[in-house]
C-alpha cells in the first residue's frame, strides 16, 4: 500500500504547465511530473523514455504532453506514447483533489 | 482500400517504421513486414549527436525491441537489401531481396532513405576519408577520433557542425572547412547561421574558408589539400557534403523520377505514380497542389510525417495536417530547433539573450510569423509552431522582447 502524498496547492499550477515533484519526495525510481490541462490533474514520470528529458518542461495541449527535445507525445492521462523516437510508453500515477491539496499516490510498479 | 491484406515497407529508418507503426495502431489487422537494408532499424540523428560522443550501441538506437515489433505484430527482415519490385501473385507485386527471398504484398511501401553524397575530390576513396551516413560510419569515425588526433571536416552544414562538436567533447583537435563564409545562411539567415558558427571557433576548432581539393596518404593518416593551396596533415577526414539519391530500387519499378533527380514523386498522401506502391521520407519529392515539385526537406520530423500520411492513406482516412516543418540540431551542449522559413519573403526579427548572442530568431511577413529558431529554449519554437500554423497576427516588437513568452500570443489570440 502505497501512501499518498500532497504535492502541491490548487491554483498553483498554471493551466497547461506542469510541476516536478523530486523523486526523493515521491520514492518513485523516476520524479513525477504532476500537469494541470483541461480543468483535471494528471500525474506521470516525469523522464522521457527516448532520452533524458523532463517532461514537465514540454508542450501541453489536447490530453498531450509534448517532450522539450525531440516532440514525443505522451497521453497525461494513461502515458501512452503518441509518436516517434520514443516508444514506450511512460508510467502514470493516481492524483486526486481534496479540499486545496493536489493528492499523488505513487503507482506501486514505480516504487524505488 | 480495405482489400489490403499485406503491406512490405522498406527501409527501417524514421519514415518507414512510423508508417508500419501507425498502420498498427490505427487498426490495420494484415501483415506488416519492415525490409531494412542495415542489421537493425535505428535512430539516425543521434549517430553526430550524443550516442556518437558517448558510442552508443546499436541497440540503444532502434526505435524498438524485437518483443515490441512482435507484440504489435510488424515483421522485421533486417540487414537484406531488396533490390527489385516485380509482378507478384494475384496481379499484386512482390518485393525481391538480396538473398533471393522474396514478398508478396498487396502495397509497397518506399522509406529507402538517401546516401551521402561521395566525396568528389583526389583522393575521396582513401580509407582515412569517411561520410557520415549510418551507424557503421559513425563506428569507423569515432575511432579515428582519439585524443589528439587532427580531423578534417569537410562542410560546416548540420552534419559537418554537429560532428565537429562531437570530435571536440572526444578531444580531437579538429579543422572544419567549408567554401562559404557563413555556412548555414542560406537556410538559417546570416544571424543565427553566423552565431552557430563562431560557436566552432570558440571551442577551439581551427575554421577555414575553402574546400578540399586532395586527399593523399600521410605519414601517420594523410595529407589534406584545400583549394587555396594550404596543406593539412590529419589523420582523418569526414566528409559532410549533402545527400545523393538512391534510385536503384525505384527503378526497378519506373519510379525514379528524372524531374525529380532521380527520387520518388508523391502526392501530399504518399502516393506514386504506381497503384499500391506508396512513398516516404527522404526517397521523395513532393507535388504541391499547383503540380510543382518539392525536395524532400530532408529532416526527421518530415520523414515522420511522410510516415504518418502514409499510413493514414492505406487506411483509407483522410491527410493528416502537416503544418511547418519542424527539426533541432544539437552542439556544444546547446539545443537548437527550427521551424518554416527564416529566409525570403519578410524580416528576420532577434530576441537578443546577450549582445551577439541570439535567443531567438523570428521571420515575420505581412504581419504573420512564417519561421522560428530557437537555441536552448524549445518551448518558444514550440509555440511559434502553432502561429505559424494557425496564422496568427504577431507584433515584431513582441517576438524581441525577451520578456514575452510566445505561448502567450498564442493564448491571446
Amino acid at each position: 500500500m502505497t501512501e499518498e502524498l500532497a504535492v502541491a496547492k490548487v491554483g498553483e499550477i498554471g493551466e497547461d504547465e506542469a510541476i516536478v515533484v523530486p523523486r526523493a519526495t515521491t520514492g518513485t525510481l523516476d520524479d513525477v511530473a504532476v500537469v494541470y490541462t483541461g480543468g483535471e490533474y494528471f500525474a506521470l514520470d516525469n523522464t522521457c523514455t527516448h532520452e533524458e528529458a523532463s517532461l514537465a518542461e514540454g508542450w501541453i495541449e489536447d490530453g498531450i504532453i509534448e517532450c522539450p527535445l525531440h516532440a514525443s507525445g505522451f497521453c497525461v492521462r494513461d502515458g501512452a506514447v503518441q509518436n516517434l523516437p520514443a516508444s514506450r510508453d511512460v508510467a502514470v500515477h493516481a492524483v486526486r483533489v481534496e479540499g486545496d491539496d493536489i493528492l499523488v499516490t505513487p503507482n506501486p510498479d514505480r516504487l524505488a | 482500400m480495405s482489400a489490403i491484406a499485406s503491406v512490405v515497407v522498406v527501409g527501417g529508418g524514421i519514415a518507414g517504421v512510423t508508417t508500419a507503426r501507425q498502420l498498427r495502431s490505427g487498426g490495420f489487422a494484415g501483415t506488416i513486414t519492415i525490409v531494412e537494408s542495415e542489421p537493425a532499424c535505428y535512430d539516425r540523428p543521434p549517430l553526430t549527436k550524443a550516442a556518437f560522443v558517448d558510442g552508443a550501441s546499436l541497440e540503444s538506437l532502434v526505435f524498438a525491441t524485437p518483443e515490441e515489433y512482435a507484440a504489435q505484430r510488424i515483421d522485421v527482415i533486417a540487414g537484406v537489401r531488396a533490390t527489385a519490385i516485380e509482378p507478384g501473385a494475384h496481379s499484386g507485386r512482390r518485393v525481391r531481396l538480396a538473398d533471393g527471398r522474396a514478398i508478396d504484398a498487396d502495397a509497397i511501401v518506399l522509406a529507402t532513405g538517401v546516401r551521402a553524397h561521395a566525396p568528389t575530390f583526389d583522393g575521396g576513396a582513401l580509407p582515412r576519408v569517411s561520410v557520415l551516413r549510418d551507424y557503421a560510419d559513425a563506428l569507423r569515425v569515432r575511432e579515428f577520433a582519439t585524443p589528439g588526433t587532427t580531423i578534417v571536416v569537410a562542410g560546416a552544414g548540420l552534419i559537418g557542425a554537429e560532428l565537429t562538436s562531437g570530435l571536440v567533447a572526444l578531444g580531437a583537435r579538429v579543422v572544419l572547412v567549408d567554401p562559404q563564409r557563413v555556412p548555414g545562411a542560406a537556410g538559417l539567415g546570416a544571424t543565427l547561421a553566423g552565431y552557430l558558427h563562431s560557436l566552432h571557433s570558440a571551442h577551439g576548432v581551427e575554421v577555414r574558408q575553402a574546400a578540399v581539393a586532395a586527399v593523399t596518404r600521410g605519414d601517420d593518416g594523410v595529407l589534406v589539400t584545400l583549394d587555396d593551396g594550404a596543406t593539412l596533415p590529419a589523420h582523418a577526414v569526414v566528409v559532410g557534403a549533402g545527400i545523393a539519391v538512391d534510385p536503384e530500387l525505384a527503378a526497378t519499378v519506373g519510379l525514379a523520377d528524372p524531374a525529380a533527380g532521380g527520387s520518388i514523386v508523391v502526392e501530399a498522401t504518399g502516393r506514386t505514380a504506381a497503384p499500391g506502391i506508396w512513398a516516404a521520407g527522404d526517397a521523395t519529392w513532393r507535388r504541391g497542389e499547383d503540380g510543382a515539385l518539392a525536395p524532400c526537406a530532408g529532416h526527421w520530423d518530415a520523414a515522420r510525417l511522410d510516415g504518418a500520411a502514409v499510413a493514414a492513406d492505406i487506411l483509407g482516412g483522410g491527410t493528416p495536417a502537416r503544418g511547418a516543418d519542424w527539426y533541432w540540431s544539437d552542439r556544444y551542449g546547446a539545443h537548437i530547433e527550427v521551424v518554416g522559413r527564416l529566409v525570403g519573403d519578410g524580416t528576420e526579427v532577434v530576441r537578443w539573450a546577450a549582445p551577439g548572442r541570439p535567443a531567438a530568431v523570428f521571420r515575420v511577413a505581412d504581419g504573420l510569423l512564417v519561421g522560428a529558431a530557437s537555441i536552448d529554449d524549445p518551448m518558444t519554437v514550440r509555440a511559434a509552431r502553432r502561429l505559424i500554423d494557425q496564422r496568427v497576427p504577431v507584433a515584431e516588437t513582441q517576438l524581441a522582447d525577451p520578456g514575452v513568452r510566445l505561448r502567450d500570443l498564442l493564448r491571446s489570440a
